[in-house]
């Protein structure tokens, strides 16, 4: 039982991470909490699919071979992220965070009733690699292999785009602009370069969020992302705002949490678990409000 | 032609001016200290120059080019580059990084190899912790560490605000032996802002005085020394 | 003698009697001109009153947007449906409930009240969590808050019903009741935004480095004002349920969130006249867009939207107020009487 809680902790703790470096990215180069992503994540989804209001959705990009349609979808969600950035963020490059913040919301609202309009309001069976579904034998445990797949993609999601911060010029670019942006363009750094490519990086993150959902569920819904976009925010004000892999360590600590808490709650509490999980969230910030992972000099700019 | 010339440049916050209606211009290769009280609008002048704050009227050139509602990123593509004020340092990234942060759009990789290596050798502890993280080195090296960032973008104009501002006296003269050789060596235009009028007079050059947002006067810094004018400048004419 | 000063107080306190005085001009017209459908669509524009100013008195004067208080509806909304419903309605839909509650039949006025009271309660439980975040962080918190009820309302079936509706509440929310709600809403509000704790929390709003260096506790502040405003917000839940008679858990979630912020952020967070406007705006907006939905003929020629472009639309005006008018259409000002009108006849002018 331990070690499929281990898998199970892993894998979740994975999804968070990624959907948490999404937002992380780009609240680092532009202090946006980005209250769209969850619909980034339902756009990616629903690009599977042919537009219909079926209960049964046709696959259409969905029924590419794997390869091509992983790629094609986390090109379209990277594009939707470009895409918005240039039509509603960046007119705003100069509004305080509470109004980018609140545009972001109307972004999401619109981007969701976009899908409603064209896909129909009822959530659809999609079949999505419906073989991964098979246990495999690790040790003493029967791990499903989409298990097994998650938790490899994310450890390799995560080493590259270490690699890449770390050793490319966009990478060092984007952290030092996450640090001082306005030191970064008297460098010459390009701000539209830089932000243009953290919203690129969090909507590919968002479409891998969307791909192991559906094949995880088996339903494209249009308020699929909007749970898991919270425990992303959460993750990122756990992890210190603006902290990368702070936002990595709160994801993966909160998906064990949530994994625990599934374990260990008694049954007719489980329903409720998201709501623990939650007050337990605003317990840990009472008691470190800067974050876990905050950064030793994080002090009010003055 | 001049380096740098302003023009009749204002620069306001709502209805707060922080500079009024400014013009002088700068030649190649020439060292200029902007000294004045606090709120005199030095910062706010270098900011104008450097395209980090919007000018409400008049306009910025340098090499007979206008700068004026230019990004600072296309600012400093054009050969411009900044020691700004409390240094902003990226604490976080690495010695090196910081160094190359400011070095994507030249297309020169060997002479960027190179210019590094100078760093190097001009600031041997800057080498040393060349892996380390900016923000644990001591005041003066972090001030080194925000010259040589500046000097890696191979800039043809620097600008430098405060390089003095919490630095012990003995260190200030070392950055300044540093910032004057660096200049003649590769034939730099300066303009710095210097709070002490007497140290810009002991470096030398040519000062600009600003009091309330304006130019109360320009001269030789040596000499300022012996004038009233500083005196002026900082508790005014009703005195 | 009146100072300078004192004829703008008088000024400033003409606003929510101005406020007010359009509402119920606009109730009077609506009552006299309209039917029974415009009247519906004037008791909810009233709640919404209610609800968006009871929303400014903590994100106005706080600057802090919080995407928590569609919750506060959601508990005032129950605690009204718990104290009002018959209790052989509660046996059914409710069983979890406990007797003392099972068995109340209270006065609507009293359930209402006690909605407000509730809410404003769990207002200064989990604020005082909340508000010791950032700006940033706390705004997440609260959405946070709001998911965590919604989870809880949603799964907590033998007392709130889940997910399916209660129904059977009194249907006694008209325009006038609307209006005598919003009236006192508004009041408060400008109260309350003229008091020492509302002016240090504007201080704080502009300032929060400079307004804690000046000795002003903003967590103390901003906590009063959370409170106060999850009251009206809880009394707009109670008065939303009882104006169509069912609730339930997601009539209370991202939708009714998104109309709030979509009211405050037209009409502008600056001011109270700013939140009242903005409820003005977009009920208008929203009324003109769904009857473009159900189809018009201009011009002999049959026009419709598609379903669900409203909220599309919406969202989109809302974008372009951010862009183009950061502010909101008041851009912060009040709507007040000139100050030469109420500064009375000068006595002191020798």
């Amino acid at each position: 039982m331990s070690l499929q809680l281990v898998f199970d902790a892993l894998s979740l703790g994975g999804i968070y991470a990624i959907a948490a470096l999404g937002i992380a990215l780009i609240f680092g180069v532009m202090k946006l909490v980005n209250f769209a992503h969850g619909q980034f994540i339902a756009f990616a989804v629903f690009a599977l699919i042919v537009p219909s209001a079926n209960a049964v959705a046709t696959l259409g990009i969905g029924a590419l071979p794997a390869p091509l349609l992983i790629t094609l979808v986390l090109a379209i969600g990277a594009g939707l992220a470009v895409l918005a950035e240039r039509l509603v963020f960046r007119p705003l490059r100069d509004a305080s965070p509470v109004s980018l913040m609140v545009a972001s919301f109307a972004l999401g609202v619109m981007l969701q009733n976009l899908l409603l309009v064209t896909y129909g309001g009822r959530p659809k069976a999609v079949s999505l690699w419906a073989g991964l579904g098979a246990p495999v034998p690790v040790l003493t445990a029967q791990v499903p292999l989409l298990q097994l797949i998650v938790i490899g993609a994310v450890a390799a999601i995560l080493a590259g785009l270490a690699l890449m911060l770390k050793r490319t010029r966009i990478g060092l670019e984007m952290r030092a602009a996450a640090e001082d942006f306005g030191m970064a363009r008297l460098l010459g750094v390009k701000a539209n370069v830089v932000i243009s490519g953290a919203f690129a990086l969090s909507g590919a993150l968002a479409a891998v969020v969307a791909l192991v959902l559906v094949a995880q569920t088996g339903v494209a819904d249009v308020r699929m992302g909007g749970q898991i976009m919270l425990v992303a925010f959460i993750a990122t004000v756990v992890g210190g705002m603006g902290s990368l892999p702070g936002a990595v360590a709160a994801g993966l600590l909160i998906g064990a949490a949530s994994a625990l808490l599934q374990a260990f709650l008694p049954p007719e509490a489980r329903p409720f678990r998201d709501a623990f999980l939650y007050g337990l969230v605003i317990l840990v910030l009472l008691a470190r409000p800067q974050g876990l992972f905050a950064p030793a000099g994080a002090k009010p700019r003055v | 032609m001049s380096k740098l010339g302003l023009f009749d440049l204002a620069v306001r916050y709502g209805k707060l001016t922080a500079l009024a209606n400014l013009s002088f211009t700068v030649a190649e290769g020439e060292r200029l200290f902007i000294s004045g009280p606090n709120g005199a609008g030095k910062s706010s002048l270098l900011g104008a120059i450097s395209g980090a704050v919007k000018a409400a009227h008049g306009r910025v050139e340098m090499d007979g080019e206008i700068l004026s509602g230019r990004a600072p990123e296309e600012i400093a593509r054009r050969g411009l580059s900044m020691v700004p004020e409390g240094r902003r340092i990226f604490a976080g990234l690495t010695v090196q990084e910081n160094l190359l942060v400011g070095t994507g759009q030249r297309r020169d990789r060997g002479a960027v190899a190179d210019d590094l290596a100078t760093v190097f050798d001009s600031f041997p502890i800057l080498g040393e912790r060349r892996h380390a993280p900016a923000g644990a080195l001591s005041g003066g090296q972090q001030q080194m560490l925000a010259i040589s960032r500046a000097l890696m973008t191979n800039p043809k104009l620097m600008l430098v605000d405060e390089p003095s501002l919490g630095l012990a006296p003995k260190i200030v003269d070392e950055v300044y032996e540093r910032l004057c050789a660096l200049q003649a060596l590769r034939g730099l235009t300066l303009v710095i802002v210097e709070q002490s009028s007497a140290r810009a007079a002991r470096v030398g050059g040519r000062m600009l005085l600003m009091r309330g947002g304006r130019i109360v006067a320009d001269g030789d810094a040596a000499g300022f020394a012996a004038q009233d004018l500083l005196t002026e400048a900082y508790f005014g004419d009703a005195a | 003698m009146t100072t300078q000063h004192q004829i703008r107080r008088r000024a400033a306190a003409t606003t929510p009697v101005l406020l007010i005085l359009v509402l119920l001009a606009f109730v009077l017209l609506v009552l006299t001109f309209g039917d029974r459908s415009t009247a519906r669509m004037a008791t909810d524009a009233l709640i919404s009153v209610t609800l968006v100013v009871g929303f400014w008195i903590f994100a106005g004067n706080s600057g802090v947007i919080s995407f928590g208080h569609a919750a506060f509806a959601c508990v005032g909304a129950y605690v009204s449906a718990w104290t009002t419903l018959r209790p052989a309605m509660k046996t059914m839909l409710l069983p979890g409930l406990p007797a003392w509650l099972a068995q109340a039949e209270w006065p609507v006025f009293a359930a209402a009240l006690a909605g407000g009271a509730v809410a404003a309660l769990l207002a200064l439980v989990t604020g005082a969590a909340i508000l010791r975040l950032s700006g940033i962080a706390a705004s997440i918190a609260t959405f946070a808050f709001l998911a965590m009820v919604n989870a809880i309302w949603s799964n907590w079936t033998p007392v709130t019903g889940g997910t399916s509706s209660v129904v059977g509440l009194a249907r006694y929310v008209g325009p006038w009741v609307a209006l005598g709600w919003a009236a006192a809403a508004i009041l408060v509000a400008a109260l309350y935004a003229h008091s020492a704790s509302g002016l240090a929390l504007r201080a704080t709003r502009e300032d929060e480095v400079a307004a804690a260096a000046s000795g002003i506790d903003t967590f103390r502040h901003r906590l009063l004002a959370y409170a106060l405003s999850a009251f009206f917000c809880g009394v707009g839940g109670a008065l939303m349920g009882h104006a169509i008679g069912v609730i339930n858990p997601d009539a209370y979630y991202l939708s009714l969130t998104f109309v709030m912020l979509a009211m405050l952020v037209t009409g502008g967070i600056g001011s109270l006249s700013g939140a009242v406007v903005g409820v003005v705006a977009v009920t208008l907006a929203g009324e003109a867009l769904l009857t473009l939905e159900h189809g018009v003929t201009l011009a002999g020629v049959p026009v419709s939207l598609p379903p669900g472009s409203q909220q599309i639309l919406i969202a989109l005006a809302m974008i372009l107020v951010l862009v183009f008018r950061p502010a909101g259409l008041l851009a912060g000002r009040e709507i007040a009487l000139p100050v030469r009108w109420v500064g009375g006849r000068r006595t002191d002018s020798n």
